[in-house]
């Protein structure tokens, strides 16, 4: 029972370290290209945990534990394609 | 969940309908997602310029708060799932002091909200002004509403706990809400690298 509370504790300070990170990405106008991949990386794990961890899906088995993974991913993938495929030159 | 053994549970916490729901509203939102990415490449000088308007530093804090009340949602729900027979009084009031927690973080972030919308509009600015804050607005105003309902769903939740309203065989009404507050977190963490960060 205490390694569940422990492991809520640590989740939560994970999810700050990496929002604390995206903010100082954005207020130090340290976004680069590459970065912008790394931050949607910690975007899906963020995700992630907050979906196994917090909504409790990890102890769920099959397709409801993955509903939000999933979609998380594509849009995640989405987002990334959008941003990374180059822009066709217009006249 | 009935109890926190390591046998897997056949459907997620709470009752389904609220999942359906929470799927629905993943969709919804999804698709605003992909839309704000695929409508950036088409004018990024004006998406990049718009955005520097945006206050990055009440964005921050703003997530901070939801994971925080998701935490402490998720604290008052270990109590609540860990209950016995014997201690159902003092697990509901467990529960109901991180509860709280929860709902002042709920009206911080509608706080922080409402003076952000304040500053934008006394701007001028106005769904139509261009696509990045016809999607900001939106968004961001759609996303409000929920913490809005939210907020309010935990605060019934935590006037029932306030009662010892749940026994160890009825927290299913506890489990849909805290689940519906999750998906209210889980939404913001990727609007926020989105809207607030991505340059």
């Amino acid at each position: 029972m205490i390694n569940i509370k422990r492991t809520l504790e640590y989740i939560w300070i994970v999810l700050i370290i990496l929002t604390i990170f995206a903010y100082l990405l954005g207020y130090l106008k340290l976004i680069s290209t590459s970065l912008v991949g790394i931050l949607l990386l910690t975007t899906l794990i963020k995700g992630a945990l907050v979906s196994d961890y917090f909504m409790g899906l990890k102890d769920v088995s099959g397709k409801y534990r993955f509903i939000p993974i999933i979609w998380l991913s594509v849009i995640i993938i989405l987002v990334g394609i959008a941003y990374y495929m180059p822009i066709p030159m217009t006249q | 969940m009935s109890n926190l053994s390591t046998i897997k549970e056949k459907y997620p916490p709470g009752d389904f309908a609220i999942w359906i729901i929470i799927y629905v509203e993943l969709i919804t939102f999804g698709l605003f997602f992909i839309g704000y990415a695929i409508s950036r490449r088409e004018n990024i000088e004006m998406f990049n310029s718009s955005q520097l308007m945006l206050n990055q530093t009440s964005g921050f804090i703003n997530t901070f708060i939801l994971i925080s009340s998701s935490y402490f949602v998720a604290k008052a729900i270990y109590y609540i799932r860990t209950m016995k027979q014997n201690n159902i009084k003092e697990s509901n009031t467990k529960a109901s002091k991180w509860l709280v927690f929860a709902i002042v973080c709920g009206i911080a972030f509608l706080l922080i909200k409402i003076s952000e919308f304040y500053h934008i509009f006394s701007m001028g600015i106005t769904l139509s002004t261009n696509k990045f804050f016809m999607f900001y607005l939106l968004l961001t105003l759609f996303h409000f509403m929920h913490v809005f309902l939210g907020t309010i769903i935990l605060f019934n939740i935590r006037q029932r706990t306030k009662i010892a309203g749940y026994t160890p065989d009825d927290y299913l009404g506890f489990e849909s809400g805290a689940s519906y507050w999750h998906m209210v977190d889980l939404l913001w963490i990727v609007l926020f690298p989105l809207v607030y960060i991505i340059r």
